[in-house]
């Protein structure tokens, strides 16, 4: 079983023909390369979002796994500088849907951000995982000044050490040995995938040396060629190689597929 | 059969390149059924002078000259190219030049860049450009070496109908000249797809410009081989692409 644990639905597209085809384009693709389920989440708003943004975001996701219904999983995307909305927001799509099994969050705030220590404070409470957009760059810093990287995830780990905070696509783009090194020293409740168009060879390697293979995930963030190819090339044990495509996973959100 | 357009020996000067020695390169072909590739030298990348990069490569090439295909990387803006040029035809038989004018301080459309490119029509070799070597967020603290624009090669390639085109590592073809004006443009560049984006390739410039390239051993292989499976076409037009594009290309 390959899950990916980092993947973006867009939606039903009003006025379109067929207003599901991007999703069906993506889920064909996906499943030519092998993937039996991906958690999506839907940034399909102008950021940093809005709460009637993310809530609109979060409504076409849940219509989403009603869609694709069996292959897609849901991640609740919110801000989380409204932090009663967001979780009231959070809490309505984990009720609404039994596959919504977790929160995105991207960049409008650090995760250390004491704006973001609410939902954090929720998501720990209540176990709830957290997909973290993250990455490292030397470069173009003020095109996502608030982007958090895995230094950030070891200070909220350090006040939040049970939450569940996944290290979005180690290959991003950035300084990817930087987050690595680095994620060493986050609480042992968080986690890293294996997403984003670096392919650089030796990056899963050095990632299950200094992270551990039992705290990473496979996924794509939707480019499936990069996540399915970096992931068959990577040289790791048979044991490995399952934990990461699937078994973590279940075991992390605590569930069977 | 399996011809890499997109394979380098030697170092990096940002990180640690695995598998970089010819036996290990060959090895890793192996282990990916890749028959023959295209090699050029990492190491020569940010030497000053770029021809000893070339010449290291040269001397590890030297028993496996069946299965790797030498480039040299030249440097016009540095001093007396030309006899270096002309030292890797000889000497070195390369097939092929690779440019990297994001290291090397000029310009695409720079009189020394056309220099480069008119010299090596002049020799009958085709001109590889890397739209990246590696992602720009991961530079190294010290370098900047941010993507090339691909428009700006598209003029080039216009600009030198007569001279093929080797673009390799690029990423957003779609919007660029190379698909937008494929009609009109010269079919003079040859475009590799190991960032994605295969099908659309093909459906702009035709089946006979696409070539196969894995960046070994810098990148994984595997992302160019799932762009292979994903892409719906025959096996003959696959065969085409995987191998025998370039084959024609370079006449090996």
């Amino acid at each position: 079983m390959l899950i990916d644990v980092h993947a973006h639905c867009r939606g039903p597209i009003d006025g379109a023909d067929d207003p599901w085809g991007q999703d069906r384009e993506l889920v064909e693709r996906m499943k030519a390369g092998g993937i039996d389920i991906a958690v999506v989440s839907n940034l399909s708003t102008p950021r940093p979002s809005t709460v009637e943004g993310f809530q609109k975001c979060n409504r076409d996701m849940l219509a989403a796994l009603k869609e694709f219904r069996g292959f897609y999983w849901g991640w609740a995307y919110v801000n989380p500088g409204y932090a009663l909305e967001a979780i009231a927001d959070i809490d309505r799509c984990l009720e609404a849907d039994e596959d919504c099994i977790g929160v995105k969050l991207y960049n409008e705030y650090h995760i250390c951000d004491p704006a973001a220590r609410q939902v954090l404070g929720h998501c720990e409470k209540h176990d709830i995982p957290i997909l973290l957009h993250a990455g490292h760059s030397h470069v173009n810093r003020a095109a996502q000044p608030n982007i958090s990287d895995a230094g950030h995830i070891v200070k909220a780990s350090r006040e939040f050490p049970e939450a569940k905070i996944i290290c979005g696509h180690i290959g991003g783009g950035g300084d990817w040995e930087w987050e690595i090194k680095t994620l060493r020293d986050a609480s042992p409740a968080t986690a890293a995938d294996i997403s984003g168009s670096v392919t650089d060879e030796g990056l899963v390697e050095y990632s299950i040396r200094h992270i551990g293979a039992d705290r990473l995930f496979f996924a794509t963030d939707n480019q499936v060629h990069t996540g399915v190819g970096k992931f068959r090339s990577a040289k790791m044990s048979d044991e490995d190689r399952e934990k990461i495509a699937s078994k973590n996973f279940l075991r992390y959100i605590g569930r069977d597929a | 059969m399996i011809f890499d357009c997109n394979a380098y020996l030697g170092n990096f000067f940002s990180r640690q390149i695995r598998n970089n020695t010819a036996p290990e390169l060959l090895a890793v072909m192996d282990e990916n059924e890749i028959d023959r590739a295209v090699v050029g030298s990492l190491s020569a990348i940010m030497y000053r002078n770029c021809q000893m990069g070339n010449e290291e490569l040269a001397a590890e090439i030297a028993d496996y000259r069946d299965r790797l295909v030498p480039f040299a990387v030249i440097n016009p803006a540095y001093a007396d190219w030309e006899y270096d040029l002309d030292w890797c035809v000889n000497e070195m038989g390369i097939r092929g030049v690779r440019a990297y004018p994001q290291y090397h301080s000029y310009g695409v459309l720079d009189p020394c860049c056309k220099e480069l490119v008119q010299a090596c029509g002049e020799r009958k070799l085709p001109v590889t450009f890397f739209g990246r070597q590696e992602d720009y967020r991961q530079s190294h603290q010290k370098v900047d070496a941010p993507d090339l624009a691909l428009n700006d090669l598209a003029q080039l390639c216009s600009e030198f109908p007569q001279v093929n085109f080797m673009i390799l590592e690029a990423i957003g073809h779609g919007a660029s000249r190379f698909v937008t004006e494929a009609d009109t443009l010269p079919k003079n560049s040859y475009i590799e797809f190991s960032r994605g984006g295969v099908d659309e390739l093909v459906s702009a410039l035709g089946v006979e410009r696409v070539i196969f390239g894995t960046g070994i051993p810098m990148k994984y292989p595997g992302p160019a081989f799932v762009c292979m499976e994903l892409l719906e076409a025959s096996d003959e037009v696959k065969q085409q692409i995987f191998g025998e594009n370039l084959a024609k290309l370079l006449e090996v």
